[in-house]
């Protein structure tokens, strides 16, 4: 179900934002307006939508624009044109009113630098929104101490922000985000501060959190990794303008363009790519009952040396045969059975190529992905392993 | 040609003169107000600090020194006040301090709120720089006229007048307090929906409290400053003494005077020093 | 701790003393230049510099006083303002050269410093003058233009005060009324002090002082703008008794031996005689300055004209001293000789 929509949104920075609309709708670039006019386009005629218990992540490079689209989304950053549709509103349209009460309730956010309150202690922080809705102290109290337990904070409650490290601090960040109960939750960069194992930490926290509560994310970060790691759908940003919005998967395989091309150039693709994004789909049909000759011809045809041989009646594979192996079937009257090879191997679709990599050693036959009910469905030479790499 | 023509003629200071007199007869009502206001808050404050005994006020004050800063204060603190006393002064210091806490409230109350505003509001903030920098600059005797014109002689011109004197660095060391709570702290305090008031009291003051608290150390200290200028008006205490001494040349009476001023002012200095170092965070 | 509290002490001990003679050393000592070309044909006239204790009718005779000189002798004049304390000590260091009025009842130093001989009493200003305790005329007789009606019909003298007190309550000590007396600087406010307590008017007023003569007059001037009673020191001649009519209560007749019996001045003021004070070595160097000034002689009459002049046609200073030697041409005649008068007239026309 669709959570948040945003539409040709627009922000401009500025004496007289609105004027430069016109000059945007003209097509004109963000540094010939800087340059003519002095005002800044933050970001230009964004537009995506994000699910339900989506993690959506935005990643642009510094002065992209991403900080400032997440704002908007709170309303931080007031927009200049556009909409914002949040569970069929138009959040843009809120009175002052309801904009305290939209962000009281359903949108929490977390800061890249933490934004933690050093004149209070770790529960007071979490306690904050709680606090602002005017909660009830002793309900504020078990609440964030609950929340505390869930972020690993169990005992730190009293302390100063100051006695806290980094990964603890936007723990701290996390838990007064969640305490709130939000439906949505931005996060501004929230892990670019800390060290690279704790960051790793984090990340794996995070994708369990998520797992349980199921919320809509929407992540900013300027790291490719990272953004591959936890986004269940990618936007790249560039000088405020989406380039491409994409699973990671698709993004890997489609770059829509260069500038693409080079951002994901040093990503790991061996953890992201799985065996479906790397596999030719399987058009043989080869089954344990056919004749050789047929069999061979329907090699033939294709441009394969080796075809995986399914059960007629399960449709689960069963061997491997060569164009060679069947000419020897026909020559010495053997069925399929007889000729083929026992010593193949499966991996499942949702593999990841990393895992296949090391698998591919045990076998000198391409690699047979097969689904959720173990149906073959295609094949990986182990050339392509190599080639998805680069 | 060297001499500015003599035929251009804005006589600015008859307006403001005649502007001042106008206000004086037109408005003698709202400034008796004023004054019974300040009158009442400050005659309360001299019964009560002359009232106390001065064992109590040393004591609390070894008390205060030693709990905010050392022993060491303590014992200095109260070493200053015996000698001050020994000397003979006590009874001034009591009026001077009544006066200088006056103008410090006054100016609390004004200042904090004023620069609050000021940095909420570009505007304000516009409208205030040069009328701080005047109340910073213009000399002190230019307004003490008018100060005797709508309030009379005597300690409520010189709150008056300290008042328009210790009032800037409050402001100003406010609104800088409220403009460089840090950005994202402000952010994330807005970003969980709160009303302006919760944001700022919730957040952005307590935030502010550490430079806030420096504004009223100097606050106080420019309070200090005033109490020799505010004597020419007729305010008594510490200032009165010297004022006297000086004008007949009575080096004993004035030094013995001006010390009393000098530890006074150290002492509250230390005091309030002390105090707005507590108001600290780490970050 | 300890030691910036020592140099705390250090330093405003310092300043005091710096204070007490700042006008002393700053100021070029011109004596020694005329020393050195003393030999030339044409001799160099020193600089006349007047001191400026901040009242109107001591600025009147300095501007009088600066004009004849200037006009008439061919000086080149000075003003330097300070309190009347440091200007006499800047005059017995040689930096000021004249101050046209000496209060000497006010001014102890001043004599002290005659005896010595490092500063000369150049005779009699003016000698009529008043002072004591005024209230403004609308207080005793009402003011029907202003609408104010008579609050005191029955004040003519200061021991009517006794029976006036409900008149002037002291805001800051509620039940008691208020005398505003001198500026602390000034041995009149000791005196007036001594001599109300004498008369037990302490017991109902508090006698308090007003802690600079501009705050005095500011003090006044509201409550008369105001149409408020007051009652205060003043003196006479100034421009507030040019410009605001108030009446000097009556006391006992001077006589001196009521003055000094048991040192309670129970009478009023001995009219003062206002001196003209000057540097004695400065003097002897300037001997035509001397004989002008030995013979400078007005009247508190004639300054106050001159004053209210000031006051009614917001004029300065220079005007006034103008306008005053045009209006007195006979007793500036008198100071002079015949070739300075009329150069003097010259330059006025």
């Amino acid at each position: 179900m669709e959570k948040l929509r945003v539409e040709n949104l627009t922000k401009v920075f500025g004496k007289h934002p609105k004027k430069i609309l016109q000059l945007l709708e003209d097509g004109l670039k963000r540094d010939e307006i800087f340059k003519t006019t002095q005002h800044t386009v933050g970001i230009g005629n964004v537009n995506f939508s994000v699910e339900e218990g989506e993690t959506f992540v935005i990643m642009g490079l510094s002065g992209s624009g991403k900080s400032t689209l997440i704002r908007c989304l709170n309303l931080l950053n007031k927009p200049t044109a556009g909409k914002i549709i949040i569970d069929e509103e138009n959040i843009m349209d809120y009175d002052k009113k309801q904009m305290r009460e939209f962000r009281r309730n359903k949108i929490a956010m977390v800061f890249q630098h933490f934004g933690l309150f050093s004149h209070k202690t770790v529960i007071e922080n979490v306690e904050f929104g709680l606090e602002i809705k005017g909660e009830k102290k002793e309900y504020r109290y078990k609440k964030s101490l609950e929340t505390l337990k869930t972020v690993g904070l169990e005992g730190w409650e009293d302390y100063r922000i100051s006695a806290l490290s980094g990964g603890m601090k936007q723990r701290v960040g996390l838990a007064r985000a969640l305490a709130n109960d939000p439906e949505i939750i931005l996060m501004d960069e929230p892990f670019s501060a800390l060290d690279p194992l704790i960051r790793r930490d984090m990340h794996t926290e995070l994708l369990d959190l998520q797992s349980k509560l199921k919320k809509t994310i929407i992540f900013i970060t300027h790291d490719v990794n990272e953004a591959f790691k936890l986004g269940d759908r990618i936007a790249v940003l560039k000088e405020g303008e989406i380039v491409q919005i994409g699973t990671p998967e698709e993004i890997l395989e489609n770059p829509e363009n260069e500038y693409i091309r080079n951002f994901i150039q040093d990503i790991d693709r061996s953890r992201i790519l799985k065996a479906e994004n790397i596999m030719r789909k399987s058009i043989l049909k080869l089954n344990n009952s056919q004749k050789p000759k047929i069999a061979l011809e329907i090699l033939d045809d294709s441009d394969f040396q080796y075809g995986f041989v399914v059960d007629r009646e399960t449709r689960k594979i069963v061997g491997v045969v060569e164009a060679d192996d069947l000419i020897d079937a026909i020559k010495n009257k053997k069925t399929i059975e007889e000729v083929m090879h026992l010593d193949y191997i499966t991996v499942s679709k949702d593999e990841y190529v990393k895992e296949i990599i090391e698998k591919a050693y045990e076998t000198k036959y391409p690699i047979a992905v097969i689904d959720e009910s173990e149906n073959y469905i295609g094949r990986i030479q182990r050339g392509s392993l190599l080639k998805a790499l680069v | 040609m060297n001499e500015f023509p003599q035929f251009i003629n804005i006589p600015l200071g008859d307006y403001i003169k005649t502007f001042i007199s106008w206000l004086t007869v037109n408005y003698s009502g709202f400034f008796d107000g004023v004054k019974a206001g300040i009158l009442s808050v400050l005659l309360k404050m001299q019964d009560f600090l002359i009232w106390i005994p001065w064992f109590a006020v040393i004591l609390f004050i070894f008390a205060l020194g030693w709990k905010v800063k050392n022993l060491k204060s303590g014992l200095t603190f109260t070493a200053m006040l015996l000698l001050i006393g020994l000397m003979g002064y006590w009874e001034a210091m009591m009026l001077t301090i009544s006066i200088v806490l006056t103008a410090v409230v006054i100016s609390l109350l004004l200042g904090i709120p004023l620069g609050i505003l000021s940095a909420y509001n570009k505007r304000m903030d516009n409208i205030m720089r040069p009328i701080l920098d005047a109340m910073q600059t213009m000399p002190s005797f230019v307004y003490l006229i008018p100060a005797i014109m709508f309030f009379g002689l005597g300690s409520v011109p010189a709150v008056f007048a300290t008042t328009i004197y210790s009032l800037p660095p409050v402001i100003r060391l406010t609104a800088l307090a409220i403009n460089s709570v840090s950005h994202e702290m402000k952010e994330a305090a807005h970003a969980f929906g709160p009303t302006t008031w919760q944001a700022l009291v919730k957040v952005e003051i307590p935030q502010a409290m550490p430079t806030i608290m420096a504004g009223v150390n100097q606050t106080t200290m420019m309070a200090m400053a005033m109490v020799v200028v505010s004597s020419m008006i007729g305010a008594k205490g510490l200032g009165y003494s010297v004022l006297i001494a000086i004008n007949r040349t009575d080096v004993a009476m004035g030094a013995e005077a001006g010390i009393s001023i000098v530890f006074l002012a150290i002492i509250i200095d230390r005091l309030t020093q002390s105090v707005s170092e507590k108001f600290k965070y780490d970050e | 701790m300890k030691n910036t509290n020592k140099i705390w002490l250090f330093l405003f001990v310092l300043i005091l003393m710096v204070g007490a003679t700042a006008c002393s050393t700053n100021i070029p000592n011109d004596s020694e230049k005329t020393e050195e070309i003393d030999t030339e044909a044409v001799v160099e006239k020193e600089t006349v510099v007047f001191g400026d204790a901040g009242w109107d009718s001591l600025r009147l005779h300095n501007a009088i006083a600066a004009f004849i000189l200037e006009e008439g002798y061919g000086y080149e004049t000075d003003v330097i303002p300070g309190s009347s304390v440091n200007l006499i000590e800047g005059m017995v260091a040689g930096d000021i050269a004249v101050m046209m009025e000496m209060w000497q009842d006010n001014t102890p130093a001043f004599g002290e410093h005659v005896k010595s001989g490092t500063l000369m009493n150049l005779g009699t200003n003016f000698d009529d003058n008043a002072q004591g305790l005024y209230v403004p005329r609308y207080v005793i007789e009402g003011d029907a233009e202003r609408g104010i009606e008579a609050m005191a019909p029955d004040l003519k003298t200061v021991h009517d005060l006794m029976d006036y007190s409900d008149l002037f309550p002291d805001a800051e000590d509620p039940g008691r009324a208020i005398i505003v007396n001198g500026p602390p600087s000034w041995a009149v406010t000791t005196i007036m002090e001594i001599k109300l307590q004498g008369y037990g008017l302490d017991e109902k007023y508090n006698i308090v002082g007003s802690g600079s003569s501009a705050a005095l007059a500011a003090s006044l001037a509201a409550a008369y703008e105001k149409g408020q009673p007051w009652v205060g020191y003043y003196w006479e001649p100034t421009w507030i008794s040019g410009k605001y009519d108030i009446v000097l209560l009556e006391d006992a007749p001077f006589d001196e031996a009521l003055w000094n019996e048991g040192s309670k001045y129970a009478c009023e003021f001995k009219p003062e005689d206002v001196v003209i004070g000057a540097n004695t070595e400065f003097m002897q160097n300037n001997p035509e300055v001397m004989a002008f000034l030995e013979k400078y002689k007005t009247s508190s009459a004639l300054t106050a004209e001159a004053l209210a002049y000031l006051q009614d046609n917001d004029a300065e200073i220079d005007e006034a001293a103008q306008w005053f030697i045009l209006e007195n041409q006979e007793l500036v005649k008198e100071w002079v000789p015949e070739d300075v008068f009329t150069k003097v007239m010259t330059a006025l026309k």
